[in-house]
């Protein structure tokens, strides 16, 4: 029996879509504190402004993140939601649960909690959503002792890194991403669990270019999966996409009248930097000149696959305020080798360098990509000590200039003019 | 460059006289005289002792004394 009308809210239930509005009232027949939150927001929503508060000094003893506070500013109209705290859980990597896993944490949070979820927040936690300050520390307890899994990143912490399911799920993944990931994770507890820095610093691991976490969007700190030889090609199932024996794209998108596959069409002319040709029915690629869209492997897995000489890019600073747009990650590092026998050791001492510069210069609540756009890259590449190279230009003469010191350059900026002259007259 | 102990110590007077009740450690690094990462180790080593208490909006944290930090409604980010 709902404890408050609330007509604004129900006309989302209306719509076309699943709505949060019936979750949350089929939630509220178990636990009566859901009406309080349908309740408030029906406020909110007459109000035209938000009814919680956020922040506070919630938490659990000696974790300086995880928990996310939160109180109703009307706590007596909406007792149930006075506190309505957020648990941040760390997922396990590729988010490989078992049903167990996933019945022991609900069990947790029906008890404890409103039993409400977020699954998954965009950093990739399970989000479990509103309980009360007393409850925290139990709930830390039990999920640590009796599940086996920890609370994740929030603040201005290392947030819980995440990555595709690589190597376990699919043949593109340049590297192990999970156990990347979880290395990631294990190393740096102290980062992950206690604020250290100016603000939330976020990194992902994805096995290829097609980026499936999204890390070129989403992370500070950006590992895609690449390959510096030639893309493998098995000339004999090239034949066979041609030949209609295989289904383009895997069979997505089968549903469609395409008409038969045609490779200049829907391969050769789609490749955006015009790296590829027939020579009569052999497929040609000039390696080089590959970008690593992902487009002619996607559209013909049997026949393309990547190269031997595996690893990941690293780029940086990506992050996607709600006010300035999106901002995607700069490419810094074109290849690392993302070996899981030596620790992840490139990784490693690519990120501390980032952060041991980030912790003294970096600005309050200013995130890395920020501090870069500030100094500029030719500044922030000399920090790293990386040399410039072609991939780092994004467009001549506005982004961003090289500039070369005179002892970097063969026989310094001395010049005879008039031996110049000769060659160039006026 | 100061040792653990007189790090300690600084923040401590810090987040005793500051005029807002609650500190970023971005904060603590213009006014006590060590590396950053050696701020973040004494502020969290507080933290352990319970003579310091983190204050958290969720997207960035700030530390103060028990006895500030519930002063809520005067922290903001």
């Amino acid at each position: 029996m709902p404890k408050h009308d609330t007509p604004l809210l129900d006309q989302l239930e209306s719509g076309p879509w699943p709505s949060f509005v019936k979750d949350l009232k089929r939630q509220a027949e178990k636990n009566p504190a859901c009406w309080d939150i349908l309740g408030q927001m029906e406020v909110s929503y007459e109000d035209k402004i938000t009814h919680w508060k956020h922040g506070g000094i919630v938490g659990v003893f000696g974790y300086g993140g995880g928990i996310v506070g939160r109180y109703s500013d009307m706590p007596k109209r909406f007792p149930g939601v006075a506190h309505f705290h957020t648990v941040r859980v760390n997922q396990p990597s590729s988010k490989f649960y078992n049903t167990k896993v996933l019945r022991q944490i609900m069990d947790i949070w029906e008890r404890r909690g409103s039993g409400m979820t977020n699954m998954h927040g965009s950093t990739g936690d399970l989000v479990l959503l509103g309980t009360f300050t007393e409850e925290l520390e139990e709930i830390f307890y039990e999920l640590t002792h009796d599940v086996g899994v920890d609370l994740g990143g929030s603040g201005g912490n290392l947030r819980t890194p995440s990555c595709c399911l690589g190597q376990a799920r699919c043949e593109w993944s340049c590297y192990d991403t999970a156990e990347a990931c979880h290395n990631i994770t294990m190393t740096y507890q102290d980062e992950l669990h206690r604020p250290a820095f100016p603000y939330k610093f976020k990194t992902k691991f994805s096995g290829c270019p097609n980026d499936c976490v999204a890390a070129i969007a989403r992370s500070d700190f950006s590992v895609i999966g690449t390959w510096r030889d030639d893309i493998r090609i098995d000339q004999a199932a090239v034949k066979g996409y041609v030949n209609g024996e295989f289904p383009a794209n895997g069979g997505a998108h089968a549903g469609g009248d395409w008409g038969p596959f045609n490779i200049k069409k829907e391969v050769i002319d789609l490749c955006p930097t015009n790296c590829m040709w027939m020579e009569g029915d052999e497929l040609k690629i000039d390696n080089a000149e590959c970008t690593r869209c992902m487009h002619c492997l996607n559209v013909m897995p049997r026949a393309l696959r990547p190269g031997l000489d595996q690893g990941a890019s690293i780029l940086i600073g990506a992050k996607a305020p709600i006010l300035d747009g999106a901002q995607l990650s700069t490419l810094i590092v074109p290849f690392i080798k993302m070996d899981a026998e030596n620790e992840f050791e490139e990784y490693k001492e690519i990120i501390e360098k980032c952060w041991d510069w980030w912790m003294e210069e970096g600005k309050n609540r200013e995130r890395i990509g920020e501090s870069m756009q500030r100094i500029g890259l030719p500044t922030f590449l000399k920090i790293m000590e990386i040399d410039p190279i072609p991939q780092h230009v994004k467009e001549p003469r506005s982004n961003p200039y090289v500039f070369w010191k005179e002892e970097e350059v063969e026989g310094g900026f001395e010049r005879d003019l008039a031996e110049f002259r000769k060659r160039h007259p006026m | 460059m100061a040792d653990r102990e007189e790090v300690k110590a600084q923040i401590l007077e810090l987040l005793t006289k500051s005029k807002k009740p609650a500190l970023y450690l971005k904060d603590m690094q213009k006014k006590v005289d060590a590396k950053p990462r050696e701020i973040k180790n004494a502020a969290n080593e507080l933290v352990r002792d319970q003579k310091v208490m983190f204050w958290s909006s969720g997207s960035s944290t700030m530390y103060a004394l028990p006895e500030r930090a519930k002063d809520e409604d005067k922290i903001g980010v």
